[in-house]
Parts: structure tokens; C-alpha cells; sequence
């Protein structure tokens, strides 16, 4: 069968619900649908403060069919300590804990509770769904922001001027059982990966790249193919790294040109508009120059 | 009795919970109301559906095999084409042409899927004879593909329909022009069976003239003319009448009767169509040496291509930009052709680069010479006010300036493909239903929705009413390449057919293209993108951020709930095969 058929690897239930306040086209909305699908209903979500806390919807209202507890922003990690400590002392050991946090509570202000979970190797799945911004208090930079992209507090005559934090790398330096990147554009990977780690003990990281259309202005029907073209370019490269040395790259479906993926995908968003060739250039260097490295960084896994 | 004021103790405030705890989903919030386009399942038209000058639903038994459904894909094939064992063996299909898929890793091989459905449906038990429903009788003139589809269409409605055949075996054109190393007999006549087994029968040694002609309008309601056209064309040019210059057409009728024609070393042959092309390949299996002289290059040829790859693969020569000036004879015999150098100058009024004299010339020997320049109809029963430019005139729907006289296929001048005779005769067919219903008094169908796409040909099972296929919403609109999101296919090149090596000595006319064979025919069918029209994949579902689309309940395929879709367009853009719409309208 030439057509890629995925809908039998999808689990069916849905514990996400309609009516949620997320923008159209959200790439974290689906994220969380999806992940939501592969944890299943027995699992409590713990939320730092990030889109999501909006988009769950206002008291009394949740989006989810499971337990959301809402908490500050630097503290995703160090509550879902604590919940998954509480629900062992009252013996519900098969309930799942996941944190779900933005880049904003990952990368910047919630990095040090992360960090010392991990440490800890406390047992929670920690998603962060990464739009690159604080999208939901109207797109100001964060240290997930790329390289050249304009956010309100990075304008165009004065862009992003620094790299991408490689919290991946932060993550596997950590040493934990298991530490991913999945994307939306590839809901098959991206169960499976949740899947994997759900076997697993300890701290787990899935990193999953949300396209955000009013952030990185974008028409709202390409968030998918965004996500897809983020893989293809290798700005965003799916893989899996366990017990912080096994690096493993997942190899994008469809054989496709990265440079002319890259193209599409830095073209198709008003956060790059500004950028000139050399600088577009540059990009495409980096993206190289991390693929390389990762690449090595595999093979050395062999 | 009520208790004294003041003495009952008042209830205790309900402790106020630790923390705030959501009493609802947000389900509350109709946040349907945000959007300002909406998304809409409409089945579309697959370009190859548009394609098939016999208005075959090529999308619909695709769909089918790829469920699996292989009886009722050969079913469906059946309701609109009477022959596709020999389409798929002859057809130059413009349903491949049309493909999508070739703008991605090669058309698919139709024309092999087909022939794999259409030999099957030969293989099984002949279909049961429609039972005459109508009392109208129609005669049908000539038994080529133009005949046979009216006749055959025409016992899918329910009338009694009488083919008459001047030669002695049915087929026409595919028995007297097509070479038998494409169109091996027992297919033909296995595919003319099963036709007859449907409810047509067919009156060999019968000619129709003007003599007799008034008695067979005594003897039916409507006549359907497809008379073909058997006259060669000649040149004008010096020496047509030598003895060794023969009408390619001639030649192949006599050697598909079994005569074995002497032709001396050396054949050449004029033209670049596909009875040319039959003409050299034949030439060779009667061990002369065919020398092909065309007067443009081999990207302008009309023949088939796959045609022209076989008889160059055969061995057969190629003389380009050569166009015959005069037959010369030597000794009495005929010892070649003189030919203007030709080139190519700009595009015509047909968009072929014309070709023009360069003033220099060259001469090709040769012992005989066969032409094929082309065929025009015999007119000979039709009265002048039908003929118009050397064709009998027709209307859409075959219908002749004489009331109840259609006509279709060659005589009327189409362009001489055997899908398109089919063509012809499917829309006579409908035509002659439809005329003699309106006589009858009887409302008919709208003929408008029958076509495939805005230029394609009718479905007859439209027309009757009788189409399987589930339709949602249907759009007669043809989805482009660009509709079709291929980041859900992966790339299967196209599967080639298997060829037979030429064995001269041995069996010389033996079927050179084998098809794909039943497996890998399937395979094949699995390519397929089915443009416009779902199939189900779920990917609008498994891709919906606001878990808007469900699977429905009430006879569609999905529902979207517009309470909640916020018009994002992402089931839309993810389709893979634009079989959803985005609209401002119902807004």
C-alpha cells in the first residue's frame, strides 16, 4: 500500500475535549490529545503555567477526562514529585504522573525543578510541548526561541541573537531512563515513543515541537505540515536517547531534500520574514552542523 | 408543629474545598463560533476518471481492490466498458495521461489493472442476459468498439438490440486493423462471447446500403451507425498507383485473415500513427525489413508510445523528417521513395511543431510500400444533409440531423481510438434511451450530471440510475496535483509490464506485452492516490486539535461538529487526496 495508513496505531479514546480555548491550528492542543491517547485514563496531568493553562478553559471547566492540577510556573517537576509520592503512600502505584509544560516552564523558569527531579530520578513522564515563545502572554522570547526569530521582545532589528538551548542534551546529560523528541506531524512516532516510556521507571522527557500559527505567523492549516517540514529540514530531529548515552535518530518517513525542506519551513513563517540570505545561510549551517553532531553522537551509540 | 424561633441550631457552611475543582468539561464553550471558513467532505473527480474517453470510473474499482473487493471492482469496471480485456491490451489510455500520481513516482498502470479486471470478468461465468424491458427495437451498424458499446449499453436498459456485421466475424477495427501480437484472437472473441452473452445479438455477412436501408428503418425504432473508417488516405504524390504501393490498412486486414502478403526485402511505411506503427511490427513478423518514414520526429508521432517503443525495441527502422515526394520503380518494380528533407518549424493550429521543406531530399529503397496516413469513413448510405467535412455530423448525443439516426465512433470523425469509439457509443446509447423515452412521453435524467469532471465522458450507470459508489457531497470538479498532500504516500515506482522478446521463427504473432500479471496488478491498484474521493484513512480525524470529527453515525463517512471546528484547515490541507473543501459558505 503506497498510502502511509496510521489510523490503526492510534489509540481511539479520546480524553481530550472539544471546546477548549486553544488557537486554531494549535500544534500543542494536538499534542496533548495525542499523548493524552497513549497515557490513558489513569493518569494525573500536572500543569505549571504555559498555554495550557489557558487553554484547559476557566473555572469550572477542564478540557481533560483526567485529573489536572494546576500549579506556578516553576514548579511542573517538583509537584509531580509530590503527587506521585502521595498516590504511592495511598498505594495507586498504576496511576501515571505527567508533566505538561511549555518552553517557557522547561527551558527557563522551571529548568531547576527539572533538573533536581531528574536528579532524583523521580518516576513521572515530563512533556514539554515547545513553541518556541511565551506564545500565550503574546510571544516574548524564551531560550527555546531559534536563532533569527522575531518574537516582541526580540523585534526584527534586533532578532533572537542566540541558539536554541539543546535541552535534549541538558536531559541526556542527566543520565535519565529516557529522553525523546516526537512531533506532531508524526502521531505513530510520538504514541510510540510515549508508549516506550511509559514502560520505563524513573524521569522521562519527550520534547515535542508545537507549531504555533499567531507566534510564528503562519496560515493555521500548515501547523501540521510545519511540523513535518521541521523534521525534514532536521531544525527539529526526532530521536531517542536512553540511559543518557544510547543516541538513536529516527529516520523521517518520506526521503525528502533537508535544505529544501529548510527552505519551505524558514519561508512559510512571518517570525523568519526579516532574515536575509546570509542569514538564512547561517541557519542552515547550524542545523548542519547540530545534525552532524548528532549523527556522531549515534553512530558512537552503535 | 413547627420548632420555636430561635431554638434550631442553623446548618453548617459546606466546607470550602482545599482547592478549586472543575465541575465541567469545557464542552460549554461553543468555540465553533470563532471560525470564518469551514471544512466540508465533497468527493471529487480523479483526473483519470475525467481522462477515460469511455467514462470508466477508474477511481471507483481502484478503491475497491485496495478493500480488496476484487469481484465487485471487475463489477463496476463491467457496468461502464464492455471490453477492457482489450483495453487493457490496447487502449493509448489518457486516464494514465491524467494521473496525479505522475507527477509524484509514475502514473499508475492502469491500463494493466484493467486488463487483469477485464481478463478475470472473462475468465468467470457469463453474465445473465438482461431481460428486454423495452419494446423499441434498435439496429446497430457495424460491430467495432462503437457498436458493441451502444449494443451493449443499450441490453443494460432493457432493449432488444441487433448488431449487423457486413464482414463475417465481429470486432471490427480490433479484428480487421489491430495485429494479433496485441490483440491475441481468443481474447477478442472471448470478450465479443460475453458481450453476446449480455443480451446482444449480433448478424454477421449482413452490409447495410441504401438499397436496404429503408426496410431496416421499417424493422427498428433507431439505427446507431459506427461504420468505421476503412478508406486509407493517399498522398497525391507520383507513382500511388504502382503495383508494390499498398494501403497499410489493407495489408493488416489481410494478414489478420491469415493471408501471408508477399512483401519483398525492404517495406517502407508512411506515417507515424498507430497503423503504422502495426504495420512495420507486422512487416517484421513476415521477415521483410520495415523502414518507418515520417515527415516529423519521434516526440511528434501519434502512435501510442509504449507502440513505438516496442517496434524500436523489434528492430523496426525510423527515417525522420522525410516526407514522400514520389514512388519510383526500377526495372519495372517498385525500387523506393523520393522524400523532401523535412524540419520542424513552430506549432500548428494542433500544437504539433509542423514541418516544413528544408529543399534537400533523399530517397529510401524499397520493395513494397505501405501507407498509413490515415483512414476516412465510407458515407456511402448517408444522405448529404448528415456529412459534414468528410464525417457524418453527430450531436453530443450521437444524434444525426435524420430524427432516431445516431451515429458515432470513426464515421463521425472522432479521433480513431478504440476508448473513444467506446465513448461514442456509451453517449449514443444514452441518447438513443433518452430520445426514445422523450417520444415515449417519459420525463429522463438530466443529462448534465453525467459527466466525469467538466470535460470528461457520461456514466452510463448515472444515467440509469444504477451507480454502487457512495458519493459525499460530490463535486464534478477535477482535483490537481496540487490537491493531493503526497507527504502520506511513500514512493512505489510504477510497475513495468512484462514484455516478450520478438521469436520470429517461432511464434511471430505470440502476445509481446504480458501485462502485470493478477499479483502484481494488484499491487498496482494499490498506488493509486484516489484522488477526491475519501477512503477513510482518518487522518482529518487523527490531525483535529479541537476533536471535531467523528466517525458518523448516519450513513456518511465523518462528521464534523460545528460547534467546535474553529475553521483551522487542517483536515483539509492533511487530506491526502482533497477530498475536503474549505468555505465560507453555510456561515
Amino acid at each position: 500500500m503506497s498510502q502511509i495508513v496510521i489510523k490503526d496505531r492510534i489509540p481511539e479514546r479520546e480524553l481530550m475535549t472539544s471546546g477548549h480555548l486553544a488557537c486554531p491550528g494549535c500544534g500543542g492542543a494536538l499534542a496533548m490529545r495525542l499523548v493524552l491517547k497513549a497515557m490513558g485514563p489513569q493518569t494525573v496531568v500536572v500543569l505549571p503555567a504555559c498555554c495550557w493553562s489557558i487553554i484547559a478553559g476557566p473555572f469550572p471547566q477542564s478540557s481533560l477526562r483526567v485529573p489536572l492540577y494546576h500549579t506556578a510556573f516553576e514548579t511542573g517537576a517538583a509537584v509531580a514529585s509530590g503527587v506521585r509520592a502521595a498516590l504511592d503512600m495511598r498505594g495507586e502505584t498504576e496511576t501515571k504522573v505527567m508533566v505538561w509544560a511549555g518552553d517557557g516552564g522547561t527551558f527557563d523558569i522551571g529548568l531547576q525543578a527539572l533538573s533536581g527531579a531528574a536528579e532524583r530520578g523521580e518516576d513521572f513522564l515530563y512533556f514539554c510541548y515547545d513553541n518556541e515563545a511565551y506564545m500565550n502572554t503574546g510571544v516574548q522570547r524564551s531560550s527555546a526561541t531559534p536563532w533569527g526569530a522575531w518574537t516582541t521582545t526580540t523585534p526584527v532589528e534586533q532578532p533572537q541573537s542566540t541558539a536554541k538551548k539543546d535541552m535534549l542534551a541538558i536531559m541526556a546529560a542527566h543520565r535519565i531512563a529516557y529522553a525523546a523528541t516526537a512531533s506532531v506531524g508524526y502521531p505513530v512516532d510520538l504514541i510510540e515513543k510515549v508508549q516506550k516510556a511509559m514502560a520505563m521507571r524513573g524521569t522521562r522527557f519527550i520534547h515535542i515541537l508545537a507549531p504555533c500559527p499567531p507566534g510564528w505567523k503562519f496560515a493555521d492549516e500548515q501547523s501540521i505540515e510545519l511540523a513535518r517540514l521541521a523534521v525534514e529540514s532536521r531544525v527539529f530531529p526526532l530521536v531517542e536517547v536512553e540511559d543518557g548515552d544510547r543516541w538513536t535518530l529516527t529516520p523521517a518517513e518520506a526521503a525528502t531534500d533537508a535544505d529544501a525542506a529548510l527552505a519551505k519551513y524558514i519561508g512559510a513563517q512571518g517570525r523568519f520574514r526579516h532574515l536575509k540570505p546570509e542569514q538564512v545561510e547561517q541557519i542552515r549551517r547550524n542545523v548542519d552542523e547540530r545534525w552532524q553532531r548528532m549523527e556522531k553522537q549515534a553512530s558512537l551509540s552503535d | 408543629m413547627s420548632e420555636p424561633i430561635g431554638t434550631s441550631v442553623p446548618p453548617r457552611r459546606p466546607a470550602t474545598p482545599p482547592i478549586a475543582v472543575s465541575a465541567t468539561t469545557t464542552e460549554v464553550n461553543k468555540t465553533g463560533a470563532w471560525k470564518y471558513i469551514r471544512p466540508v467532505y465533497h468527493d471529487r473527480v480523479a483526473p483519470c476518471n475525467q481522462g477515460c474517453p469511455a467514462g470508466v470510473d477508474v477511481e471507483g474499482y481502484m478503491a475497491l481492490l485496495r478493500e480488496g473487493k476484487i469481484d465487485e471492482a471487475a463489477e463496476l469496471l463491467a457496468l461502464e466498458h464492455p471490453m477492457p480485456a482489450v483495453t487493457g491490451r490496447v487502449c493509448n489510455h489518457p486516464c494514465e495521461s491524467g494521473c496525479n500520481r505522475g507527477h509524484f513516482d509514475g502514473a499508475v498502470a492502469i491500463h494493466a489493472v484493467e486488463r487483469m479486471l477485464g481478463d478475470r470478468l472473462l475468465a468467470a461465468a457469463p453474465p445473465a442476459p438482461a431481460a428486454p424491458t423495452r419494446t423499441e427495437r434498435v439496429a446497430v451498424v457495424g460491430s467495432g468498439p462503437a457498436g458493441l458499446a451502444c449494443a451493449y449499453h443499450l441490453a443494460a436498459m432493457g432493449y432488444p438490440v441487433d448488431v449487423l456485421e457486413r464482414e463475417d466475424r465481429a470486432g471490427g477495427m480490433l479484428r480487421q486493423g489491430i495485429p494479433e501480437y496485441r490483440l491475441p484472437r481468443d481474447v477478442l472473441d472471448a470478450q465479443i462471447r460475453r458481450i453476446e452473452a449480455s443480451g446482444v445479438t449480433i448478424h454477421t455477412g449482413v452490409q447495410v446500403t441504401e438499397a436496404t436501408l429503408p426496410e431496416i428503418r421499417s424493422r427498428y425504432s433507431v439505427i446507431f451507425f459506427a461504420t468505421g473508417a476503412y478508406l486509407g488516405r493517399l498522398l497525391g504524390v507520383e507513382g500511388e498507383e504502382l503495383p508494390g504501393v499498398w494501403q497499410g490498412l489493407d495489408f493488416l486486414r489481410r494478414v489478420n485473415a491469415g493471408l501471408r502478403p508477399p512483401l519483398g526485402e525492404r517495406v517502407a511505411v508512411i506515417g507515424g500513427g498507430n497503423t503504422a506503427m502495426d504495420c512495420a511490427r507486422t512487416a517484421l513478423r513476415l521477415g521483410a525489413r520495415p523502414i518507418v518514414v515520417y515527415r516529423r520526429t519521434r516526440d511528434e508521432m501519434p502512435a501510442i508510445a509504449e507502440e513505438i517503443e516496442d517496434a524500436w525495441r523489434e528492430g523496426v527502422e525510423f527515417v525522420f523528417l522525410a516526407a514522400p515526394t514520389a514512388f519510383r520503380t526500377a526495372d519495372g518494380l517498385l525500387s523506393g521513395v523520393a522524400c523532401a528533407r523535412m524540419k520542424l518549424a513552430d506549432a500548428g493550429p494542433d500544437g504539433r511543431r509542423r514541418p516544413v521543406a528544408t529543399g534537400e531530399s533523399l530517397f529510401v529503397q524499397a520493395d513494397t510500400v505501405l501507407l498509413a496516413t490515415g483512414e476516412d469513413p465510407e458515407l456511402e448510405p448517408w444522405p448529404e444533409e448528415v456529412v459534414r467535412g468528410g464525417a457524418v455530423a453527430i450531436d453530443e448525443w450521437g444524434e444525426t440531423a435524420s430524427p432516431l439516426v445516431f451515429a458515432g465512433g470513426d464515421v463521425s470523425g472522432d479521433e480513431r481510438t478504440v476508448a473513444r469509439a467506446l465513448g461514442a457509443g456509451k453517449r449514443a446509447a444514452i441518447g438513443i434511451d433518452r430520445a426514445l423515452r422523450r417520444r415515449a412521453g417519459v420525463a429522463t435524467p438530466d443529462t448534465s450530471a453525467l459527466r466525469w469532471g467538466p470535460t470528461g465522458a457520461p456514466s452510463v450507470a448515472r444515467w440509469r440510475d444504477a451507480d454502487p459508489v457512495l458519493r459525499v457531497a460530490p463535486l464534478n470538479e477535477v482535483v490537481p496535483f496540487e490537491d493531493v498532500n503526497t507527504a502520506h504516500f511513500q514512493l512505489r515506482p510504477r510497475n513495468a509490464d512484462r514484455h516478450a522478446a520478438l521469436d520470429a521463427a517461432g511464434a511471430p504473432f505470440a502476445e509481446v506485452n504480458g501485462g502485470l500479471g493478477d499479483d502484481v496488478a494488484l499491487v498496482e491498484a494499490g498506488r493509486c492516490f484516489n484522488c477526491g474521493v475519501c477512503n477513510e484513512c482518518e487522518l482529518c480525524l487523527i490531525f483535529c486539535g479541537d476533536v471535531a470529527i467523528s466517525h458518523s453515525h448516519d450513513g456518511g463517512r465523518f462528521d464534523i461538529d460545528m460547534n467546535f471546528c474553529k475553521g483551522c484547515g487542517v483536515c483539509a490541507a492533511e487530506c491526502p487526496r482533497g477530498a475536503i473543501s474549505m468555505t465560507r459558505e453555510g456561515l
